[in-house]
């Protein structure tokens, strides 16, 4: 397993004003596997991945990231972790992600050249992956806002990949790009799983990640609600949200589930 | 930016004058017609082939004095505007970083700064410290850092929750490379704008404490020093304090000048305005070919 | 269950309201042709959709028919009937008078239509006072009504909130019932459920889908997302760089697509989404 979850709580604020955002997640994520992670607004989805990330600390539970269990990790601890660059995160928006003053070369080498590499190295390994997402070289000297939004995300996805991480959460990569450019990161994704990359991808929508998931993991109210197999879990979907997910994402189905098992499934839920 | 700020007309007149002011502080004591600290029998003269703004109460050029003065002046205000840009950017950028009680005091430090009147200020520190241009410079730049500290604080804020530099922490960045890569370019033009104002108003400072006597040992010539002396012989010579004047008004207004055009082509402002001048030009272009 | 074909077929009788015929938008800065011609017809209770990503022009579309183009942006050609007038002709006051009682439109980002210092009901009572002409208690009553109209549960209590209390999907529906205060006929929804979640993006739909029944209103659905516009839409037309690729009945754009960008569109969908796990069959009969 390159990544595991177990028992996790996290609280937000302090003594009376404590919130708990997310409440015993257990979730493992194993070499060359994508897990769906789907949940909405305030459901703990960013929490989880900031706690895998280090960034928030979690109150009770265990993080194993490649073997070497993170959980009371210090500051410094985290930051030689990261400089290794095994896990790597790619934010939704690519134009708030990446530096609008830095050029694309300098935004790509950052994770290696922060990681001690050489820079006429990082060069190398910039241009290698700059490939592997269909870009030219001739991007390298521009400017983020000079490129276009799918480019960009693809530059932010080049940027996650530099370090070979073994492990890459996505926190919804698609949602803010056109067809085209969507189906062109979900097939570099395909490719970059075939060599053993694990990926994580987060999205509050079922149907963005049905297609590509080999798992998926549904959070509800800062709970792991389902998880299993993709087409398990769209096809026979258990927990009620789940149901209400399934019917609410937008199908080309036009004899998709209707209004009135909608209604049921809220009525349902907030009962 | 340069080029952007020379594209504006205001931040053409600006920068001239701002050169010609610049010209004078390195050149002028030198381009001096007479000795300005030499005075001569030829009282409260009028403006003359020998002397072009005619003589003060002792007789000395007052040519050659604005000139020789422009010096003192120019690196009065600069010092001012240097002082309060390490004194207030720096703590500005860190206290978004270095947590709360260095925030919280930092805060308050700056409030304090604002809430004291300045020339009473610099009155004391210059009683305390002695009389010098120096003194009174550093003392006034303190005074006027809490602008660079919000300023700068403000900026820095902006970019800190920005998610590069997230994304940057998350790669395993230090607070310092995260300052010098990331935050330090977004911070520096209002920073800009801020010193460029700011040398404005340490003329204005330089001028009001020469022209009070402090900071400035006579006989040393400064603008805000005949400007005083003009005063006390208006009688005499009611045109006098016009030169002096005119010269403190001009620089500062080019210095606002120059932070109005900075501000205007830096940012969002900026894309506007350039958007603005070319639809205009295009309608030109259109009304001409028909 | 709204199956197309059941959906009520008043195209062939009545009048349009809402007619677009050829609109064109122009940049000024560079002259360029934003939008090239885009036409359709809007009878009451139609839905018209419109699919295309950022910088295809749907946006400005929507813009350029409520009157409410950019700076710069200006209207090259074509023309737009409302209820029988000729917009080209009205006058800004007119237009005021036009939208919001004949006309409305909610857009992607309602917190940013709000005035965070004022609680919402008495915004949209504002909006009922101005439009209708009535007193204040009766705006007030009318208010309730309206936020009870868009499904809120509790219409009172949300009167009184500010938007900083209020959730995305409810902050759009506050936006809706505002937009239909003074009974438009047509009502524009551009990527109106774009920033919710879906659960909520379905729930707003949904209430589309029931104000179309209950009241008639014609509604033109601006998308990004093909699956979303099909869930509602009687027509489609799909755009790319300002131009209309493909337009027809909701059915023959999904089952029978001409243009390779629609077949792309769905390509995705049957790949990737969820439609890659269901049968897609063609509910007609």
């Amino acid at each position: 397993m390159i990544l595991e979850v177990s028992d996790l709580d996290v609280h937000y604020g302090q003594r009376r004003r404590k919130r708990r955002a997310l409440a015993g997640a257990s979730l493992s994520v194993a070499p060359g596997e994508i897990v769906g992670l789907i949940g909405e607004t305030g459901s703990g989805k960013s929490t989880l991945a900031r706690a895998v990330l280090g960034l928030v600390r979690p109150s009770a539970g265990r993080i194993v990231v490649d073997g070497e269990d993170v959980t009371g990790y210090r500051t410094g601890q985290w930051r030689s972790l990261r400089r290794r660059g095994v896990i790597q995160y790619v934010f939704q928006d690519p134009l708030r992600s990446l530096d609008p003053e830095l050029s694309i070369e300098d935004s790509l080498s950052e994770p290696l050249v922060v990681g001690g590499m050489s820079r006429a190295e990082a060069a190398k390994r910039v241009r290698t992956y700059l490939a592997r997402v269909r870009l030219e070289e001739e991007l390298l000297g521009r400017l983020p806002g000079e490129l276009s939004g799918g480019q960009r995300q693809r530059v932010a996805v080049a940027r996650a990949l530099v370090t070979e991480p073994k492990l890459v959460i996505l926190d919804e990569p698609v949602s803010a790009l056109d067809s085209a450019n969507r189906v062109q990161i979900l097939e570099i994704v395909k490719e970059l799983r075939a060599t053993g990359v694990a990926f994580v991808f987060i999205s509050h929508d079922l149907g963005s990640v049905a297609g590509i998931a080999d798992r998926i993991a549904v959070l509800y109210q800062g709970e792991l609600v389902e998880t299993g197999p993709a087409r398990e879990v769209v096809t026979e979907p258990s927990h009620a949200y789940t149901r209400l997910l399934v019917s609410s994402a937008p199908t080309l189905s036009t004899a998709s589930a209707g209004r009135a098992e909608r209604e049921a499934l809220r009525a349902l839920l907030n009962a | 930016m340069l080029r952007r700020i020379f594209s504006l007309a205001s931040g053409r007149i600006a920068l001239v004058i701002l050169a010609v002011i610049a010209l004078l502080a390195i050149f002028g004591p030198l381009l001096a017609p007479h000795d300005p600290l030499a005075t001569s029998t030829d009282l409260l003269a009028g403006p003359s082939g020998s002397h072009w703004l005619g003589t003060d109460n002792l007789g000395r050029d007052v040519f050659s004095r604005l000139l020789a003065g422009s010096r003192i002046s120019v690196l009065g205000s600069l010092e001012v505007a240097a002082m309060a840009l390490v004194v207030g950017a720096i703590p500005g950028i860190v206290s978004v970083y270095l947590g709360r009680a260095f925030e919280w005091l930092s805060l308050r430090l700056a409030d304090t700064l604002v809430a004291l009147p300045f020339l009473l200020f610099a009155v004391a520190v210059t009683a305390l410290l002695g009389n010098g241009i120096t003194q009174a410079m550093l003392v006034t730049g303190v005074l006027v850092s809490p602008m660079f500290y919000r300023v700068a604080r403000a900026a820095t804020m902006s970019v800190a929750r920005s998610q590069y530099v997230e994304a940057a922490l998350i790669s395993g960045a230090s607070l310092g490379w995260i300052v010098r890569r990331h935050v330090w370019v977004k911070v520096l033009p209002p920073i800009a704008v801020a010193f460029a104002q700011t040398i404005g108003v340490g003329f204005i400072v330089v001028s009001s404490l020469t022209f009070l006597g402090i900071g400035v040992q006579p006989p040393a010539p400064t603008w805000g020093g005949l400007l005083a002396s003009d005063l006390g012989f208006l009688s005499y010579q009611p045109w006098a304090p016009f030169a002096p004047a005119l010269l403190i008004m001009l620089t500062v207004w080019a210095c606002n000048l120059l932070a109005d055009a900075m501000r205007d082509v830096s940012g969002e402002a900026g894309r506007a305005l350039i958007n603005a001048r070319k639809v205009r030009a295009n309608q030109v272009a259109a009304g001409g070919s028909q | 269950m709204t199956s197309l074909a059941e959906s009520p077929t008043v195209t062939s009788v009545a009048d349009p309201v809402f007619a677009v015929r050829d609109v064109r938008v122009s940049n000024q800065v560079d002259g360029r042709e934003i939008v090239r011609g885009v036409s359709f017809d809007l009878t009451p209770g139609k839905v018209v959709g419109i699919v295309g990503e950022s910088g295809s022009g749907k946006t400005l579309t929507c813009r350029a028919v409520l009157g409410i183009l950019p700076e710069h942006f200006t209207v090259s050609g074509g023309s737009v009937h409302i209820a029988g007038h000729d917009v080209s002709a009205l006058s800004p006051a007119q237009w005021t008078a036009l939208r919001g009682s004949t006309i409305s439109a909610v857009f992607q980002d309602p917190a940013s239509y709000l005035n965070p210092s004022i609680p919402v009901g008495s915004q949209i009572a504002e909006v009922v006072r101005v439009k209708t002409g009535v007193r204040r208690r009766q705006a007030r009553r009318r208010t309730l009504d309206l936020l009870a109209a868009v499904h809120l549960r509790d219409p009172e209590l949300v009167y009184t909130q500010y938007t900083f209390e209020l959730s995305g999907g409810m902050l759009q529906r506050i936006l809706i019932a505002a937009a239909i205060a003074a009974d438009p006929q047509v009502l524009i929804a551009d990527e109106a459920t774009t920033a919710l979640d879906v659960t909520v993006q379905a729930e707003i739909l949904d209430l589309l889908a029931d104000l179309r029944e209950r009241t008639g209103l014609a509604l033109v659905v601006v998308s990004h997302d093909l699956a979303v516009v099909a869930q509602l839409c009687d027509e489609v037309l799909v755009m790319r760089d300002g131009e209309v690729v493909e337009q027809g009945p909701t059915t023959q754009v999904l089952y029978r697509p001409r243009h390779s960008y629609t077949r792309l569109l769905i390509t995705e969908h049957e790949q990737y989404g969820l439609d890659r796990y269901l049968d897609r069959t063609e509910a007609q009969s």
